[in-house]
């Protein structure tokens, strides 16, 4: 069942109701931080998002920054709901970093904690980190690397790693999937705990593509950033590198040329259309139908001559920079991404037809990592995930940016919550990808594609959130006055959508999560940064 | 005396170095039609057209150092892959391929029934090898080889016996040599049905859940390396040429038939 | 006998491979190879799921700390003879990651490695060329039969005796070595 054009539900004023419900207690800045930024004290902050899940259920976490102030620690609370996006500070002396735990109010923020604990040394009270969560089993105790006074060349460490829990002896078996397994083009531990076929719990162990980069961001200008930045991951890098550059341009104050818009919605998505082939091909290969899988990738090669045509590389097109697009897009080239995304689109139907009729996929596909629309919502998760369930967030139509404002196109959402639900909307999205790519292109305003930008940019903070393919893309960039940023932080869907993944699995065979596992399209190279 | 035609026989034709050539050959088949059903080319640069790749991979296998995981069951691990490869050769020995057996020329009473228990013992053999290599992969790989080739030797017995009820005897060579109409036309629901069985029995697909990747990595043959691995290999791939040949023999006529056989063969490397 | 082993070693060539914190954008065009449009079957080359079973380790990303002991197990874990190719800038010295907290960069701080690709990412084309490279490597090429040269002039016995002593005349005997001694490193 498909449910189109959902208006968001902005008759709730959350402003209104944290102002009403807790009058003087905290401070309320408008316009900062995304719609409002809320200051509170220690403990308030539960109180004020209490307020905001009664009253809207849409409210979910996006991120929890972690900020070192000097003597305090800052801790940022990124939410978002139905009526915007707000952000609720908090602080915390660092030689007593103690602060209440919002995973009961929100089960979602499980993820964002445990990182802040571990990166920055905050300790939530309810929701304590045991071990390391992000960092190695060899990491040394008390050392946060986030912190400023932590370099990375002076840390030693420990060769007696942690100990790992021992498997319990039993009828349950603990099969470990990962960290070199042919299912997972990356290196993860899941922990699966059998009962004869039937998974009982799924304990996840990442950080194995954690390569530092939010530290590393702090020691190169933000120039360099971008290229940084942009190899989070290499599927959707043109996205994480726009996600940047607009959150630069929000300090700068910089309005981008109508034409560098354009050609940015262009180069996003064709991103999103080559994510979403990978996919889809990766997901026949997990059910064993490899021939899917050989189809689907035959048919992306073209969309990858399209990137390399556009921007000189296949896979790292590096177009994004602060003021604009590096490269115009020339008139010669429109011709032939005309007629490859019209023969893309006459594929489409063979490939709808394969995933309504054929048996095998249904069987494997259908009723498999059943995700309930209560359970989405708590959980937080986004983009295709959270559209599989009946759950209509899209940053495109909730928040446009770059030129998402003017080209009209379907937001796709599913209600069934299964495996197979998800994968029609990506499909569906494949082909609103080429409808936004024919539009873009046919109505491109002439004009320059780049403005110049300073290289200092001024004391400030901006968050700014981007789609994804897999969701919702979240950065937040605080500046301080020099060439360095003082903190960057990236939030990537995958990251969100991990605990789904954990609840959705449990009851089900172990042959069932392979399937399961790549519908929510993981990328662990973004979980981990 | 010596008799050198018996060891001709054994040795070469239709013995032990036609069954090689053939599997290899058939494992060929398998790769190129594979690759033609994606889109693609396959194995092109070793020999003609890539008529020698799985030569290469099993001389290749059998030069690779061998490693024994500490935790295995020695005996098992190192000879079940042996054993059961020379049980499958010698069941297929027993098959009439032009006109008379290897071993003998006119077989005995019951040799059909010897034969499938031959077999069953080599999936058996095959089940063992994953079990005793102490691999989470490799035990719930060989659970499902076990699952699968338990659940569908039943219906192979029982299918097999049309053709001896046909003929009235329980003697390949009498049922091969009683087809003046093939088998296939006079009972045509037999054939089909024991062409899917043995499909689930070589555990070909739909029926390839056991050399799932995805979930079990290797599945039985995670901890195996070098030759060992390539008698394990070899013997999924001599298990199809016995499954070919044995249709071959109980409804197609065998040596007399008018199919050649080959045809078989292919089906299976579908 | 030889022969044949290292024909049959070249021409099946089964690969594992393993992601040691890269950012996906090597492994992507790995596993493009496997696609009909480079289609790197033809070699032989399959994509095995253990390492028990494969000759040649593909190794993408910049190693991190958790990786690093993983990827030694890996290793130890294939049977002789094998093969290990770092691709991409990532494996080959830590790319844009160098430095970093979390990172050891470069594959060869952790096992022996035998070919590199740089690129980030390599096309899949500069992937199927440095294989194919490691495999002639492996098979070397038959010396060549070297073309006739013209005659040379000789020069006849006691005239190079001459020359000999001509230019130990013209050399000063000794050479005083102007190299300095190398200071040792003061560490910080």
């Amino acid at each position: 069942m498909r449910r189109q054009n959902q208006t968001s539900n902005s008759k709730i004023d959350i402003v209104n109701v944290i102002e009403n419900k807790l009058k003087d207690r905290v401070q309320v800045q408008l316009g900062q931080l995304g719609k409002a930024a809320i200051i509170t004290n220690n403990g308030l902050h539960r109180n004020v998002l209490k307020a905001m899940v009664d009253a809207d259920e849409k409210t979910a976490i996006t991120a929890i920054t972690g900020l070192d102030l000097g003597t305090n620690l800052g801790v940022l609370y990124h939410i978002r709901t139905s009526n915007g996006f707000f952000t609720i500070r908090a602080e915390v002396p660092k030689d007593n970093p103690k602060i209440k735990t919002v995973t009961d109010i929100i089960p979602g923020a499980v993820f964002h904690e445990l990182e802040v604990s571990d990166l920055f040394g905050v300790v939530f009270e309810g929701n304590e980190l045991q071990g390391h969560f992000v960092l190695s089993e060899y990491w040394p105790e008390g050392i946060y690397p986030l912190r400023k006074d932590v370099k990375a060349s002076e840390i030693k460490l420990n060769p007696q790693p942690q100990e790992e829990k021992q498997p319990e002896a039993g009828r349950v078996v603990k099969i470990i999937i990962g960290p070199q397994h042919p299912a997972l083009l990356e290196p993860e531990k899941f922990a699966v705990t059998v009962d004869g076929e039937t998974v009982t719990k799924v304990e996840p162990r990442i950080g194995y593509v954690h390569r530092g980069i939010e530290k590393a961001a702090e020691s190169r200008t933000y120039l360099q950033d971008v290229y940084l930045v942009e190899r989070i991951c290499g599927i959707c890098n043109t996205i994480h590198a726009c996600d940047f550059v607009e959150c630069v341009e929000k300090i700068l104050k910089t309005e981008v040329p109508p034409r560098a818009k354009y050609l940015r919605v262009i180069a996003l998505e064709l991103n999103r259309l080559h994510s979403h082939l990978l996919t889809l091909g990766h997901a026949g290969l997990e059910i064993g139908y490899e021939t899917l899988f050989q189809y689907f990738w035959r048919d992306r090669e073209p969309i990858m001559n399209l990137i390399e045509l556009t921007s000189g590389n296949r896979v790292y097109s590096s177009l994004m920079t602060v003021g604009g697009v590096r490269r115009d897009l020339r008139d010669s080239d429109i011709p032939t991404i005309k007629t490859t995304l019209v023969d893309l689109r006459k594929k489409l139907p063979f490939y709808r037809q394969i995933y309504e009729n054929e048996p095998s996929i249904r069987a494997r596909m259908q009723n498999v990592g059943m995700l309930k629309r209560e359970d989405a919502l708590k959980l937080c998760v986004v983009g295709p995930v959270a559209r599989g369930s009946g759950v209509n967030i899209d940053v495109r139509k909730d928040e446009p940016y770059e030129a998402y404002g003017e080209i009209p196109f379907k937001e796709i959402v599913y209600t069934e919550g299964d495996t197979w639900a998800r994968m029609n909307v990506r499909m569906d999205e494949v082909e609103e990808s080429i409808n936004i790519i024919e539009y873009a292109i046919d109505h491109l305003p002439t004009g320059p594609f780049r403005v110049k930008a300073p290289r200092v940019v001024p004391v400030g903070e901006a968050v700014n959130r981007v789609e994804a393919p897999r969701g919702e893309l979240f950065c937040y960039v605080k500046s301080n006055g020099t060439a360095f940023p003082e903190r960057v932080k990236v939030r990537t869907p995958t990251y969100a959508n991990i605990p789904a993944f954990l609840k959705t699995a449990i009851g089900e065979n172990i042959a069932d999560i392979p399937p399961n596992f790549v519908s929510l399209d993981p990328c662990f190279s973004c979980t981990d940064r | 005396m010596i008799d050198f035609d018996l060891i001709l026989r054994i040795l070469i034709f239709p013995g032990f170095t036609f069954i090689l050539l053939l599997t290899l050959f058939c494992d060929w088949v398998e790769r190129k039609i594979d690759a033609r059903l994606q889109n693609r080319v396959g194995p092109m640069v070793a020999g003609p057209g890539g008529l020698f790749q799985p030569l290469a991979d099993f001389v290749k296998l059998l030069t690779k150092e061998d490693i024994e995981p500490r935790n295995v069951k020695k005996v098992i691990f190192n000879f079940a892959p042996l054993i059961a490869f020379t049980i499958m050769v010698f069941a297929i020995c027993f098959l009439p391929i032009d006109g008379a057996s290897v071993l003998s020329t006119t077989g005995f009473n019951g040799d059909l029934i010897v034969i499938l228990t031959f077999s069953t013992i080599a999936s058996f053999l095959l089940f063992l090898s994953g079990w005793a290599s102490c691999n989470p992969y490799s035990t719930i790989g060989s659970a499902r080889v076990l699952t699968q080739f338990l659940g569908y030797d039943i219906p192979i017995f029982m299918l097999a016996l049309t053709p001896a009820f046909i003929a009235g005897s329980l003697s390949i060579f009498a049922i091969a040599s009683a087809q003046t109409i093939p088998y296939i036309l006079l009972a045509p629901y037999a054939f089909v049905l024991f062409m899917i069985a043995m499909q689930a029995e070589l555990e070909k697909g739909p029926f390839d859940v056991p050399d799932a990747e995805s979930e079990v990595v290797g599945g039985l043959e995670t901890e195996y390396t070098g030759a060992k691995l390539a008698f394990l290999h070899l013997t999924r791939d001599v298990q199809v040429v016995f499954g070919a040949a044995l249709v071959v023999e109980l409804f197609l006529g065998g040596p007399h038939g008018p199919v050649f056989f080959g045809l078989p063969a292919f089906w299976y490397s579908l | 006998m030889s022969g044949t082993i290292t024909w049959a070693r070249v021409k099946s060539p089964w690969v594992l491979h393993f992601n040691s914190g890269a950012c996906n954008g090597c492994d992507i065009e790995i596993v493009a190879l496997l696609t009909p449009k480079y289609d790197v079957e033809r070699f032989g080359v399959k994509l095995e799921p253990s390492p028990r079973h494969a000759d040649v380790l593909l190794v993408t990303g910049c190693v991190t700390q958790q990786c690093a002991e993983r990827l030694k197990r890996v290793y130890d874990q294939m049977p002789q003879p094998k093969f290990v190719v770092a691709i991409g800038a990532c494996a080959c010295s830590g790319g844009v990651f160098a430095g970093n907290y979390n990172v050891v960069g470069g594959v060869d701080k952790v096992i022996p490695v035998t070919a590199y690709i740089p690129g980030c990412p390599p096309r899949p084309e500069a992937i199927l060329d440095g294989v194919v490279k490691l495999l002639n490597a492996l098979s070397p090429p038959k010396p060549k039969k070297l073309p006739k040269q013209a005659k040379q002039p000789v020069m006849p016995a006691q005239d190079a005796k001459a020359e000999v002593a001509k230019q130990a005349a013209e050399t000063p005997q000794e050479v005083k070595p102007i190299v300095e001694e190398a200071k040792p490193d003061v560490k910080q």
